[in-house]
């Protein structure tokens, strides 16, 4: 909680002959995290280089990119495929005995189906090249192999008049005006002033016998043919995806896991005889590798611990979570992964994300809504992201139908009971106001969390270089950080003393000092030590004390979009229900029903648009209020990924 | 009270709903500058930060966070108008 997993650096040393087993063996545990190996020349690593890879790499991948291939060509969706997993052993006995075959058919097939695109799209070529000459009543071989003669067809803008004599067809179209020429071939220059002078775009005359319209059918008819053997194949392609798939997506994984152990010690320091892997494991999983190792290698394995500066060294990271506040990872990963030595904040995001969503969205029908849809969702996608993301909605829609009863609003309406806190109904279409609105309470209160926040972040901020900087750096951006807390409640503190502010302490009555609120004089030592231990780490960061006020200011946004959000509802229900359903339902007449019918369509329409207005005016302001106004004052980020060698296997066993 | 450019005499009660109509006015006015204030800011942003994130996807958490960074204009615009109407 608030820091990621401890991990530990080992380094695994033995001999080349050991190697096979080594690797295997950290490939199915799936926690080793290799650090590769970079030949930098250094003393420390003289002798050593890059490893070659194991022996039969080449060929290996050289199956996974034709079974890749084959893949593509059905367009497996790995996701779709119900997870059965076969037995390693059994899988390689039937890669070696099938997949060739299975290779050798679909690629026959794919060959096949290619050809026949070509020949269709042949045939549709020639189609349209025929298409100007379908009106022209005359053979098509007609037109050419002539010595004397030169014969033009194309569009022109108008008729051509032509001194020479010639045999001229003409057709006006919509398309163009479609001419088709035959004039002595002595006079070509003449007839071609004469065409240049019309617009002339002349086509090729296609090299066919017999009139176009009988090609143009004789052509379609072969396109039926072709189409037909085109729709055999792929119900051919079809029937093998139906029967392979499973043992398609299973030999992929198994291959692709010999791949990368095959190019693992791509990635080992190497000598003649030896190999060294260094990497990184989680501390509570140090004893299980290294007896595992022992076990395979039969003890011809050296495995030992290093030290590591936390700070320095780019540990990878993984997220050490509570269960609830795991689907939040994924929001802090669109950020930036925490640094190993820095304080996670997942815990602190997966509380307030929904808290703040609820307070925008706070309405019990939009809520349920919203829990509706992300419940459905969870069928259907399935993805490790797209379910992290559904149930980052989930809670937060929960925490929306909370704040919906404490608010008492449904889609807009006010619920029977009083709103528990502020109500946040206003006066829209003159009835709606059932409890009347409280805004200044509620701006009061998003001020009062953005300050608490605000706050919690500078803490953070102090442990945060408490932990990671050294000498008297440490101490100033300590202070500096306590400096910026200083100047805030200085701040907060005078404004107190000025005027009376709903919900927060009333300084103004206090007795004067010297003709002076004493609260004056507190909140301005206050902000001129918090300056001054500002200044004392970076005087440039002095301009910045203007943000704290924006900052705080910032928070407003949580009260003011969530009442946008409920004006938009009201507005939706006055205009269906108080202007369109209610007036007409005295009488019922076909009119009337007729706009009564489009009432509710209205008011379907402005509450899905409201609903995802909703979702991300309180989704993005709420994630934003973290980033900009909290992650800021605290937050470094830009930690390395923890992704251990191995994989989860979804389709194989051992 | 006679309105000087009509010369119609205003009663309390028309005098009370021009003030309602200005603050409407104001209320308007306040989010919709705001508005332009804020576009006008993210228009050059947003560009920039499309093209980060597309060269990089590791850009888009910072690319949203510098787009959204000028929001805080318009969100102060809707603050002063509820205070306004409300």
């Amino acid at each position: 909680m608030l820091a990621p997993e401890r991990m530990s650096r080992l380094m695994v040393v033995a001999s080349k002959e050991q190697m096979e087993p080594v690797i295997s063996e950290l490939y199915r545990n799936h926690v080793f995290h290799i650090e590769d190996f970079v030949d930098s020349g250094t003393e420390d690593y003289q002798g050593f280089h890059i490893g070659h890879p194991l022996s039969d790499a080449s060929e290996i991948s050289g199956q996974l990119l034709k079974l890749r291939a084959i893949e593509n060509a059905f367009s497996i969706d790995r996701e779709k495929i119900e997870a059965t997993k076969s037995e390693q052993a059994a899988l390689r006995k039937r890669i070696e005995e099938e997949l060739p075959s299975i290779e050798t058919n679909v690629e026959g097939l794919m060959t096949r189906r290619s050809a026949l695109d070509n020949s269709i799209k042949d045939c549709q070529q020639k189609i349209e090249a025929l298409t100007p000459f379908l009106t022209l009543p005359v053979p098509l071989e007609l037109l050419r192999s002539y010595d004397t003669m030169s014969v033009h067809a194309g569009y022109v803008a108008h008729n051509v008049e032509l001194a020479a004599p010639a045999e001229v067809w003409y057709q006006p179209s919509k398309a163009g005006n479609f001419i088709v020429l035959v004039t002595p071939a002595n006079q070509k220059d003449e007839v071609e002033k004469a065409l240049a002078a019309s617009q002339y775009t002349s086509f090729p005359i296609p090299v066919e016998n017999g009139t176009a319209s009988e090609r143009k059918a004789g052509y379609e008819g072969q396109i039926q043919i072709l189409e037909g053997e085109l729709k055999e194949v792929n119900d051919k392609l079809g029937q093998v995806k139906k029967e392979q798939e499973g043992f398609l997506v299973a030999c992929e994984e198994l291959l692709h896991a010999d791949v990368e152990q095959s190019e693992a010690p791509l990635r080992f320091a190497t000598t003649n005889l030896a190999f060294i892997a260094e990497g990184w494991v989680p501390s509570d999983s140090v004893e299980k590798v290294t007896a595992a190792l022992n076990r395979v290698t039969n003890g011809k394995v050296l495995v030992s611990k290093l030290e590591f500066d936390p700070t320095r060294d780019a540990v990878p990271v993984e997220y050490h979570n509570p269960s609830f506040s795991k689907p939040t990872e994924l929001l802090m990963d669109v950020y930036s992964r925490p640094k190993y030595s820095e304080i996670d904040p997942t815990l602190f995001v997966s509380i307030v994300f929904p808290l703040f969503f609820g307070l925008i969205l706070g309405d019990i029908g939009y809520g349920l809504i919203l829990l509706a849809l992300s419940l459905g969702l969870m069928r259907f996608l399935k993805g490790e992201e797209a379910t992290m993301f559904i149930k980052v909605l989930r809670n937060a829609s929960i925490s929306s139908i909370i704040f919906g009863v404490l608010f008492s609003e449904f889609l807009g309406f006010s619920m029977p009971w009083q709103p528990i806190l502020f109500s946040r109904h206003l006066n829209i279409g003159g009835e709606a106001s059932a409890h009347g609105s409280a805004i200044p309470q509620l701006m009061v209160l998003a001020i009062w969390i953005g300050i608490l926040h605000i706050t919690l972040g500078r803490v953070l901020g102090m442990i945060n270089h408490a932990r990671m900087d050294h000498g008297s750096h440490r101490t100033k951006s300590i202070l500096a950080n306590f400096g910026w807390i200083l100047t805030m409640w200085g701040i907060l503190v005078m404004i107190w003393a000025f005027f009376p502010i709903p919900l927060m302490p009333d300084l103004t009555k206090l007795p004067l000092v010297a003709g002076l609120n004493p609260a004056i004089l507190v909140g301005a030592v206050m902000v001129i030590a918090g300056i001054v231990f500002i200044a004392r780490e970076n005087v440039l960061d002095v301009i910045e004390v203007p943000t704290i006020v924006s900052h705080v200011l910032s928070y407003a946004r949580l009260v003011a979009v969530g009442l946008s959000s409920v004006a938009l509802a009201m507005v939706i229900n006055y205009i269906s229900i108080g202007m369109m359903i209610q007036p007409r339902l005295v009488e019922l007449h076909p009119i009337n029903i007729l706009i009564v019918v489009m009432g509710g369509f209205v008011f379907l329409l402005g509450h899905t648009m409201n609903t995802a207005l909703g979702v991300l005016g309180g989704g993005l302001h709420s994630i934003r209020l973290q980033y900009v106004e909290f992650f800021t004052k605290f937050y470094k980020g830009g930690g390395v990924k923890y992704s251990p060698f191995g994989m989860k296997r979804q389709f194989t066993e051992d | 009270m006679v309105d000087v450019t009509t010369g119609v005499v205003m009663t309390e009660e028309m005098i009370k709903a021009s003030q309602v109509g200005m603050k409407a006015i104001g209320a308007g006015m306040a989010v919709g500058l705001t508005g332009i204030g804020t576009g006008l800011a993210e228009m050059s942003i947003g560009a920039a930060a499309v093209g980060a994130a597309a060269e990089n996807k590791d850009m888009f958490g910072l690319a949203l966070l510098f787009t959204v960074i000028p929001e805080t204009i318009v969100i102060f615009g809707l603050v002063v108008a509820l205070l306004l109407l409300f």
